[in-house]
């Protein structure tokens, strides 16, 4: 999760989510050169008593502002496609999850082996217990093991919803009535935040997700335990 | 819809000409008007910076005195008083340098008014903290948010270069 006003991302959790932070950092650099430029530019312009009043046409300075940000724009786009592909990669998951949206609450089915489903709530604020997080609990998390490649296919039941988890760079809209695929993997383990990205009504804000990324023991200790309660 | 056509007719009719401000009503009224349109196809005077000597002087049309002092210009200019050269340059120069440069006061209404709608703003702030915010969550109190980050810090939350990474685990308090 964020903490009170962060500004920049949340620490990766998975190697994509590494990626797209190192995109980012190349990307922000390039913009923050060319605004420095263009500040320096106006500033400089506005400050001048001297005006040129013989400009006409000027074919190499045209070249250049013209060919320089298609450069600059390739250098952007080569890294993207480089990671946009690379989340499109084979993989062979150990786990296959669904996330079904609904309003206003997820529920997951984990039925790989077994018959798992539980919904998943939002701890209201009144209920929550000392320490615990306003808006970002909840009564089930969806647990997974640590380092496995999972697969979750999420779905809504009933209007659009987007399931999200920042920190394991994860967004993927819930449209009803058809199956999306992600896969992550966890590179370390704990708990991680995400809200429903996409308005789906009065309580779009208040439906978050939470993953917690466990070794393997534990998980299948919990999917034991969750199966004795339903 | 009907009434909406009445409403145009009748503006046409009886009370556009007297809410018109259109040039041939304020010509037809005897305003002058013509004097936002300038021939271009003729040398004109300008008070530009970048331009110091304009086309043709400001005056090219003198009066008796004026001629008079035209005559004098003539002649050796040691014998021209200090108001004569000074009347000689305003016949040919509407502004001096410095009169160009000078540039006016609008800045001031320009900050004194924004300084007033900014005030203005942050009294609709004031009124709304005041008539229509409510409370603020009980998860915002002192000892809430000392037992949140004692369990954000017990999660390992952003540990790697995030929050967590500023807490030493060993020593119990935050890094210097």
């Amino acid at each position: 999760m964020a903490h009170p006003s962060q500004l920049g991302f949340q620490d990766a959790a998975s190697p994509v989510m590494e990626e797209l932070l190192h995109f980012h950092d190349h990307t922000l650099m390039i913009v923050f050169l060319i605004s420095t430029l263009v500040l320096y530019i106006i500033v400089a312009m506005v400050s001048t008593k001297l005006t040129n009043k013989y400009v006409l046409d000027s074919q190499e300075i045209e070249i250049v502002w013209t060919v320089l940000p298609a450069v600059i724009l390739i250098l952007i786009a080569l890294p993207s496609l480089r990671i946009l592909y690379l989340m499109d990669e084979i993989n062979d998951p150990h786990l296959t999850i669904k996330a079904m949206g609904h309003q206003w609450y997820w529920s997951y089915e984990y039925t790989d082996y077994e018959d798992l489903g539980f919904d998943s709530y939002m701890i209201p604020t009144q209920d929550l217990s000392p320490g615990q997080f306003r808006l970002l609990e909840t009564d089930h998390r969806m647990v997974v093991p640590m380092e496995s490649p999972i697969r979750v296919l999420v779905s809504a039941e009933d209007v659009l919803h987007s399931w999200a988890v920042p920190a394991l760079g994860i967004k993927m809209d819930a449209v009803p009535g058809r199956l999306n695929q992600t896969a992550f993997i966890t590179s370390r383990p704990g708990v991680y935040y995400g809200q429903c990205s996409e308005i789906c009504g009065a309580n779009h804000s208040f439906m978050p997700i939470v993953v917690e990324a466990v070794p393997l023991e534990h998980f299948e200790n919990w999917s034991s335990l969750m199966l004795e309660e339903s | 819809m009907l009434s909406s056509r009445a409403a145009v007719r009748g503006l046409q009719l009886f009370t556009w000409r007297s809410l018109s401000t259109s040039t041939c009503v304020q010509e037809a009224h005897g305003k002058e008007v013509a004097t936002s349109s300038i021939d271009c196809s003729q040398p004109q005077y300008n008070d530009r910076l970048d331009t110091p000597l304009p086309d043709i002087p400001y005056v090219t049309e003198f009066n008796t005195e004026q001629s008079k002092l035209k005559e004098k210009e003539k002649g050796p200019w040691t014998q021209l008083t200090k108001e004569e050269k000074l009347a000689l340059y305003r016949l040919s120069y509407r502004q001096t340098f410095a009169e160009m440069k000078k540039g006016s006061s609008e800045w001031k209404t320009v900050v004194g008014g924004l300084f007033f709608f900014l005030g203005f703003t942050g009294l609709v702030i004031w009124w709304q903290r005041v008539f229509v915010f409510g409370k603020p969550p009980h998860t915002l109190s002192e000892e809430w948010v000392a037992m949140q980050t004692q369990r954000m810090i017990d999660m390992r939350v952003n540990p790697i270069s995030g929050f967590s990474s500023e807490w030493d685990y060993n020593t119990k308090q935050w890094k210097k």
